[in-house]
């Protein structure tokens, strides 16, 4: 006697629920036999429709990234935050994010941006307050949901949970230094970074950003003021501006949709982040810039409309 | 060495755990010059406002002297003080790494109730070589300002071009290096004034009665100076930045610097170097106490090293306004800096008009050891809201003597014999030192062991490092109601909406597209 079995099974990297049949015809050894293959065929299929389905995700990418960074700033750079302090900003950017996504009605995945977000707090935002770091983590994930314009947030996340806790908090610092100027990470960083916005297809606002903030850096510093390379080489082999070309200004939720208004748009930021940083001595200045660029993204979107960018293509 | 006692008895506040009262003495003070080449700048930090202190440890025929520091704008004759270097020693001797003692009892021969400690202090030598000495001359120079400081002779110059200024001081007696210019012409291009001082020969002669001297003696002997005295400027500016190119143009090694920073808000640290913590808080073998200098020399060269030569390490950070009563410091290895100290900084902010002591007066102490490849750019800081308290403190635990025999002596000795391993390993780990030669160290307590067996069966103490440094900060919060509010804020902005929709489907009894599903 046929008889059927269901097997439910959870994603577990989308958390959807699904389920496969499985036929099982009768008590026979050989035929149990055979459905004992199918079954592990089938399990193996769904193995690999994971593990598809996990590449297919930039955002698994860019948590795995910034995990790395933050595992060897607390390792290698003996940063000061305490396992509380990861505990809080990660934690509460999850449970605002949940229940955001609860009150909007939307697939629990988008859980993973919140880590996103977490991890960048963690690694860009010093403070001494274990309250602050969790205010900056609940204001920045509810920015998403309560500051937006066409179904696109105003601001990036991370950048908009800083700027509000360094300027109205007061407790919170950036330590433009933190991350020293070892080759080898800021190759590392590079090079992973890259490999995340190609995957994302976003890498040419970084190198746009990179290219002209270092042609305009060279001009002054190089051309005009007599410096040595190494000098200008030094002020380049910065992690946090690494960090910040190749993670924050290429969220893709926060910056214009077409190619051409991301190539203007990085301009922009290169030519503003130089200005405010030389002459108007602001050693964080990409993220300030950042911070007013953003809500521009909308005209930008105007001008030059494209297709939203979908983490699940 | 020499030794001093001094009694200090410090009540901590109610902030830390537990709170009793030390009687600390300080026992010894390394004053020599452990570190070569080491200079010391004293900045004080306030908004735009900078006071900037350059000690002078030059040795030498004062004629050779010449100092070059670039500075944003023309200094007014008010703006440039000269200050006694004493000064320096103070900041120095309060701030510096220190060596904390406990004295274990003996456990047969119970108890002494007193904690003691003693604490030895190093003091870092200087040397400034922030700026540098030039030879040859120009019209691209022009003197801003000229005025006479004491027994200095000091010029404020602007200039246009680079050999030009090189050519120009060298001409009129400056020592600087020819290589000088090129290092000149970023800051020319930066728009930067140039201060530039030498020491006044008769001034200073005048000033130590040599002058009336030398009516009764032929030719005295004047050239070499033993201390010329620290010069301090303030100036406005937006970059809180400490010139370091031009003491690198005619040198090839490495050179130390240690910054003594003062501001309202809180710790300084570099914004283009990587600033972290000396190792701190360990627990080091007993008969570090005789080479304590040798040890954090040894130390600080280890953790320079280890981060690839160009971090800059902080020493100690606290707040040590006059108005502040909490402790600042554990254990002091000085008299902490007074009001008269702070106002000779140029930390103006200490007493304000209406004499009230200031309760925000927060200290950092930097080190740094640099050179041209690794340092390629000035330093770069920024103030941060961070008032977290550090001290460079390594703690030494006397084992106890006499009569060990006992059944709790004995188990004493196996933690002795314990703790000596981890301490020796402790050592190894922060200065490299080869601590085969010190087997005898553990030796000694494993000889008073009549059962060697023992060792297995009793346990380590808990390390004294885990368990005791209190180093409380500033824990109230003034924006605590702040942060709380908007935590609640965003929370019951969710729980406004869902009571919104719940209004909406009861009052009209139509099916919304309902969200929260439980």
């Amino acid at each position: 006697m046929p008889f059927m079995e269901i097997i439910w099974y959870m994603h577990p990297l989308t958390g959807k629920v699904n389920f496969f049949k499985l036929n099982l015809y009768s008590s026979q050894n050989g035929s149990i036999m055979q459905a004992n293959e199918a079954n592990i065929r089938i399990e193996n299929q769904s193995l690999k429709s994971v593990i598809s389905a996990g590449l297919k995700d930039a955002r698994h990418y860019q948590i795995l990234y910034l995990s790395s960074f933050l595992v060897y700033g607390i390792i290698a750079l003996n940063w000061e935050i305490t396992v509380q302090q990861l505990v809080v900003v990660i934690g509460s950017s999850l449970v605002t994010q949940f229940l955001w996504l609860k009150l909007a009605d939307k697939p629990m995945s988008g859980l993973k941006s919140a880590l996103i977000t977490a991890l960048g707090l963690c690694l860009i935002l010093k403070s001494a307050s274990i309250l602050t770091l969790a205010v900056a983590a609940v204001v920045a994930i509810s920015s998403k949901f309560i500051l937006k314009i066409k179904n696109k947030h105003l601001f990036n996340p991370a950048n908009f949970g800083i700027i509000f806790s360094v300027l109205i908090l007061g407790d919170a610092w950036i330590s433009p230094g933190q991350w020293g100027s070892s080759a080898i990470f800021l190759f590392a960083l590079s090079v992973f970074g890259g490999i995340v916005l190609m995957k994302i297809g976003r890498l040419e606002t970084s190198l746009v950003f990179l290219g002209s903030l270092f042609l305009m850096e060279f001009g002054r510093m190089y051309l005009y003021q007599g410096w040595e390379m190494d000098v200008l080489f030094h002020k380049f082999s910065s992690g946090t501006l690494l960090l910040f070309t190749f993670f924050m200004i290429t969220d893709p939720m926060t910056i214009p949709n077409a190619r051409k208004s991301r190539i203007i748009w990085a301009l922009i930021l290169a030519t503003a982040t130089f200005i405010l940083g030389n002459y108007m001595q602001i050693y964080t200045a990409p993220i300030w810039v950042l911070f007013f660029m953003t809500p521009i993204t909308v005209f930008f979107d105007k001008i030059w409309p494209d297709a939203k960018f979908q983490w699940l293509q | 060495m020499k030794l001093k006692q001094i009694v200090l008895s410090i009540l901590l506040g109610g902030i830390a755990s537990s709170s009793f009262s030390f009687s600390g003495f300080y026992v010894a003070k390394a004053d020599t010059k452990l570190f070569n080449k080491t200079s010391q700048v004293i900045l004080v930090r306030d908004g735009n406002k900078m006071t900037v202190t350059m000690s002078n440890d030059f040795k030498g025929d004062i004629n050779d002297f010449a100092m070059v520091v670039p500075v944003p704008t023309i200094l007014k004759r008010e703006d440039i003080r000269v200050v006694p270097a004493s000064l320096f020693g103070k900041l120095d001797a309060y701030s510096g790494p220190r060596l904390v003692e406990y004295h274990d009892y003996n456990p047969c021969n119970p108890p002494l109730p007193q904690y003691y400690f003693e604490s030895m202090d190093m003091v870092t030598s200087t040397n400034i070589e922030t700026t540098s000495v030039p030879r040859l001359a120009n019209k691209s120079v022009t003197i801003e300002a000229q005025y006479q400081v004491e027994e200095y002779d000091i010029l404020i110059l602007s200039a246009t071009e680079s050999t030009g200024l090189r050519d120009w001081l060298i001409e009129n007696g400056y020592k600087i290096p020819s290589a000088a210019d090129e290092v000149l012409e970023p800051y020319i291009k930066n728009k930067m004034k140039f201060f530039v001082v030498k020491v006044n020969a008769e001034k200073m002669a005048e000033m130590s009665g040599m002058n009336t001297v030398k009516k009764y003696i032929d030719d005295p002997d004047m050239g070499d100076v033993k201390d010329l005295r620290p010069l301090q400027i303030t100036y406005e500016s937006d970059k809180f930045m400490l010139p370091i190119r031009l003491g690198m143009a005619n040198s090839t090694g490495e050179q130390d610097m240690v910054v003594y920073a003062f501001t309202r808000e809180g710790r300084v640290e570099s914004t283009n170097y990587r600033t972290t913590k000396i190792p701190s808080n360990t627990m080091i073998p007993e008969f570090v106490r005789e080479k304590f200098g040798q040890f954090y020399v040894d130390l600080f060269d280890k953790a320079h090293t280890n981060e690839n030569n160009e971090a800059i390490f902080l020493e100690y950070a606290w707040n040590v306004s006059p108005q502040f009563t909490g402790m600042k410091c554990d254990p002091c290895v000085g008299p902490p800096p007074i009001f008269a100290d702070l106002k000779e900084a140029g930390v103006d902010w200490a007493v304000n008009s209406s004499n009230q002591a200031s309760s925000d007066v927060f200290f950092t102490r930097l080190h740094l050891r640099y050179k041209r490849e690794t340092h390629p750019q000035d330093l770069l800081f920024h103030v941060t809201p961070n008032k977290e308290n550090f001290q460079a403190r390594y703690i030494i635990t006397n084992a106890a003597t006499g009569d060990l025999s006992c059944e709790s002596g004995q188990e004493y000795c196996v933690k002795v014999v314990k703790r000596r391993a981890d301490e020796l390993e402790n050592l190894k780990d922060l200065t490299a030192w080869n601590t085969q030669q010190y087997k005898e160290y553990v030796q000694e307590y494993y000889d008073k062991l009549e059962d060697p067996t023992l060792m297995n069966r009793i346990e380590a103490d808990p390390k004294r490092n885990d368990s005791f440094p209190f180093f409380p900060g500033d824990r109230h919060d003034p924006k605590g109601g702040l942060k709380w509010g908007i935590l609640a804020g965003v929370f019951a902005f969710m729980l406004g909406i869902v009571g919104f929709r719940l209004y909406r489907k009861t009052l009209f009894g139509w099916s919304f597209s309902f969200s929260i599903k439980y």
